[in-house]
């Protein structure tokens, strides 16, 4: 009797629990009419700036709800492409050139060349440069919404200690032979524990107090590809063409950055900036590790709240062998090709790409917007905090790299990231590292993955 | 005869009634594993068909598999990384279970005397294994910092200069198997604890009566009749350690180079860093043979030699 009692228990418990486990699962599709959009995005300083302009965005949609998901740059690719193989993708997303080519060549971004026709979009609004990254053959990718470049950031107080002027740091040179009037400056800038130069007699270069400069990238935008510019190194034949990397120029470009570190005592070494002991660039500049550093307008607003106000300023790079020059880089709003809202995920697009957003997001300071004549409207947000920023639009108006463009672009990356981690630990030669970067990458170009 | 059709008619209304009870029990049986068997179909046999039917795919996660038949294979064999991670991962087992065996082996042996305090330690030592090994590696970090970590400041103090140990391709994959030793010796001593409980008291008495001493009282009785829980500590551990990855993934990533890309670690790499889904799977499988070949190895020589009956 008492089996028999239980029996329906059992059953019902089973069923219950089996249930439990399938019904975890389901859209959230919106109530009451109301649309909901995802939007996923990666920088942490950006996300408020971006929430305040879909918040006006709402405001004139009532029938659109937009959510930002941010998920950090580290697992932003692992995520978003796993998602794709969920088929649970946000419908807009922030793209980048580096991954842009593959993303395209699955056909999961939507191309908006049609809506852009309907809409009566003005493309020459937009900076040309940034435009011509993302179209391709008529495919329009993704509407321009910021651009980027790379400068130099400097502590003040280092800075005035060592006698150097602001101005004088722009108008630095170097080059291969002597390291020029850059090795120079950042020779003044490097004090070891005795408070003794690297030019001078005693200086001892295992226990260096504070480094010239302080240089790190995943794959080279920070530091050698900006080295590279200024030495008139092209890293790819042409675009979506193959790898040149271990071309002399750039060859040049990282064994100068690697002299910097092991030749020259004035740059900090791999040690400090790269993993697992690698502390962000502007950490390491409020800590005093380094005098200054190469880094990203993107970054600025971490330094201002890394570094006391007035203690630090924007300077642009030196000069090298070829001249002037610097990475130029943007991204763009990505629309799913599998959004079940392609109506609404193209407002969202539109409004993103205005004026009238760009103009909210580029006036708090977050980022320059890719619509030339809002870049003002970025610099007098600066100049309120007190930081002049224009040496990064100087940068994009002289000579500049765009990211390259191929189909390659994570197996680059990852071998980049491997070699060029020992190339700044100085157990790999710039050479051995630049030919295994050109060979598997172009391995990676020709096999089609 | 009508007795007997009665009698034959009972018994086979019996055989029915039994059969009908024993479906009833079968049912049953199976609706109480249900759960159990849809977790283990769902999250284990399921994904493991997957992987192996994945292996033979081109697949970047985004557009649809292609076809490739043993196209992986053939890459496999012929790529230098996956024998290089292949190598880190026995290297990494070589430097992890020794030293965790016997250091496990020798804690046990001290707490399992009835002294003051020894089950404190007990706790203390198997907190290690409590804590999250993220959380851990990332402390463990900022000890191996070659510029503020506490490591190479007391090796400065003592008038010599410390390695940077995450940046060299000699220290790294040292310093990791380290910080996992010291993270599951703990849990280790724990079986070994266990099994050394369970050796009755009375072989030991034997044994001095016989005039034993205590190094043949370590090797002749109690090793031997630890063997159960040796084999266990052995195996499920050779297994954890083929399968490393967190420490690596927190403390170098793999780097520098490829000194401490263990077999787990180049799987994740090309898998959610390149998006070779496929070639990820053929090499899982690779790794699934590597540790049932192991494991089958260490089953054939405990077999032979494992008392588990003590009366």
């Amino acid at each position: 009797m008492f089996r028999r009692a239980r029996k329906p228990l059992a059953a019902a418990a089973a069923l219950a629990s089996v249930a439990g486990l399938t019904t975890a699962c389901g859209g959230s599709s919106g109530s009451g009419g109301v649309v909901n959009l995802t939007y996923m995005i990666w920088q942490t300083s950006e996300e408020a700036a971006y929430q305040k302009s879909v918040d006006v965005f709402e405001k004139a949609h009532p029938d659109i709800h937009v959510t930002i998901d941010l998920v950090p740059w580290a697992q932003y690719w692992a995520k978003l492409q796993t998602s794709a193989a969920g088929r649970n993708m946000p419908d807009l997303f922030w793209d980048h050139l580096e991954y842009l080519p593959e993303l395209a060549k699955d056909g999961i971004i939507t191309n908006l060349a049609a809506d852009v026709k309907s809409s009566k979009i003005d493309l020459s609004q937009y900076s040309p440069k940034l435009l011509a990254q993302w179209e391709n053959n008529g495919v329009i990718y993704g509407l321009p919404k910021d651009w980027d470049t790379i400068e130099t950031i400097y502590n003040a107080k280092d800075l005035a200690t060592a006698g150097i002027t602001p101005a004088q740091l722009g108008s630095l040179s170097w080059n291969t032979t002597d390291g020029g009037t850059f090795v120079q400056a950042l020779e003044k800038l490097t004090v070891d524990k005795n408070g003794k130069h690297p030019n001078q007699a005693g200086f001892d270069a295992g226990h260096i107090k504070q480094y010239g400069i302080a240089l790190e990238a995943p794959n080279g935008q920070q530091d050698w590809w900006d080295f590279g510019v200024q030495n008139g190194c092209a890293l790819q034949s042409k675009a979506y063409g193959t790898w040149t990397v271990n071309s002399t120029a750039c060859v040049q470009a990282m064994q100068f950055e690697q002299d910097l570190m092991y030749k020259w005592h004035v740059a900090a070494p791999g040690t400090i900036t790269n993993t697992p002991n690698g502390a962000q660039l502007p950490t390491i500049l409020a800590q005093n590790t380094a005098a200054m550093t190469f880094d990203g307008d993107w970054d600025l607003d971490t330094y201002e709240s890394s570094l006391p106000a007035g203690s630090w300023g924007v300077a642009t790079m030196p000069t090298g062998p070829a001249g002037s020059g610097t990475v130029f880089n943007g991204l763009t709003d990505a629309v799913y090709a599998g959004t079940k809202h392609p109506e609404q995920a193209w407002e969202l697009e539109e409004w993103l790409a205005s004026a009238a957003s760009e103009k909210i997001v580029t006036d708090t300071g977050t980022v320059w917007a890719a619509i030339p004549s809002l870049d003002s409207g970025f610099i007098a947000a600066w100049k309120a905090k007190g930081i002049d920023v224009s040496a990064f639009y100087q940068g994009s108006q002289g000579t500049t790299i765009g990211y390259p463009l191929t189909t390659a672009g994570t197996a680059f990356t990852n071998v980049v990231l491997k070699d060029m981690n020992q190339v700044w630990l100085d157990q790999m030669s710039p050479l051995a590292a630049a030919n295994d970067i050109t060979s598997v990458s172009n391995a990676a170009v020709a096999s089609g993955d | 005869m009508s007795a007997n059709i009665a009698v034959t008619g009972a018994a086979s209304r019996s055989r029915a009634a039994r059969r009908n009870r024993r479906t009833r029990t079968t049912l049953e049986a199976y609706l109480l594993i249900a759960p159990s068997l849809f977790g283990f179909v769902a999250f284990l046999v399921a994904p493991v068909v997957i992987v192996f039917v994945l292996s033979l795919f081109s697949w970047n996660l985004i557009g649809s598999p292609q076809f490739v038949g043993l196209a992986n294979y053939r890459r496999m064999f012929t790529d230098s990384q996956s024998w290089h991670a292949l190598l880190n991962t026995a290297y990494y087992v070589v430097l992890n279970i020794p030293m965790q065996t016997v250091l496990a082996l020798l804690l046990a042996l001290a707490l399992n005397r009835k002294m003051r305090g020894s089950k404190l330690f007990r706790v203390v030592f198997v907190l290690p294994w409590m804590a999250m090994p993220v959380a851990l590696g990332v402390i463990w970090n900022w000890f191996f910092d070659p510029r503020s970590g506490i490591i190479d400041h007391v090796i400065s103090l003592l008038g010599f200069t410390g390695p940077n140990w995450l940046t060299s391709t000699t220290w790294a994959m040292p310093v990791i198997a380290s910080v996992n030793v010291w993270q599951y010796t703990g849990y280790t001593m724990l079986f070994l604890l266990a099994g050394l409980q369970a050796i009755p008291q009375q072989v030991y008495e034997a044994a001095s009566l016989d005039g034993v001493n205590a190094v043949q009282r370590l090797f002749r009785i109690t090793l031997p009749l630890l063997r159960p829980a040796l084999f266990f500590v052995l195996v499920t551990n050779v297994i954890g350690s083929f399968q490393q990855f967190d420490t690596v993934f927190v403390m170098t990533q793999g780097g520098p180079g490829q000194s401490t890309t263990t077999m787990n670690y180049y799987i994740y790499q090309q898998a959610f860093q390149l998006f070779h889904a496929g070639y990820a799977a053929t090499l899982s499988i690779l790794l699934f043979a590597v540790i049932l070949v192991v494991t089958f190895v260490q089953f054939r020589y405990f077999r032979k030699r494992t008392i588990y009956d003590f009366s």
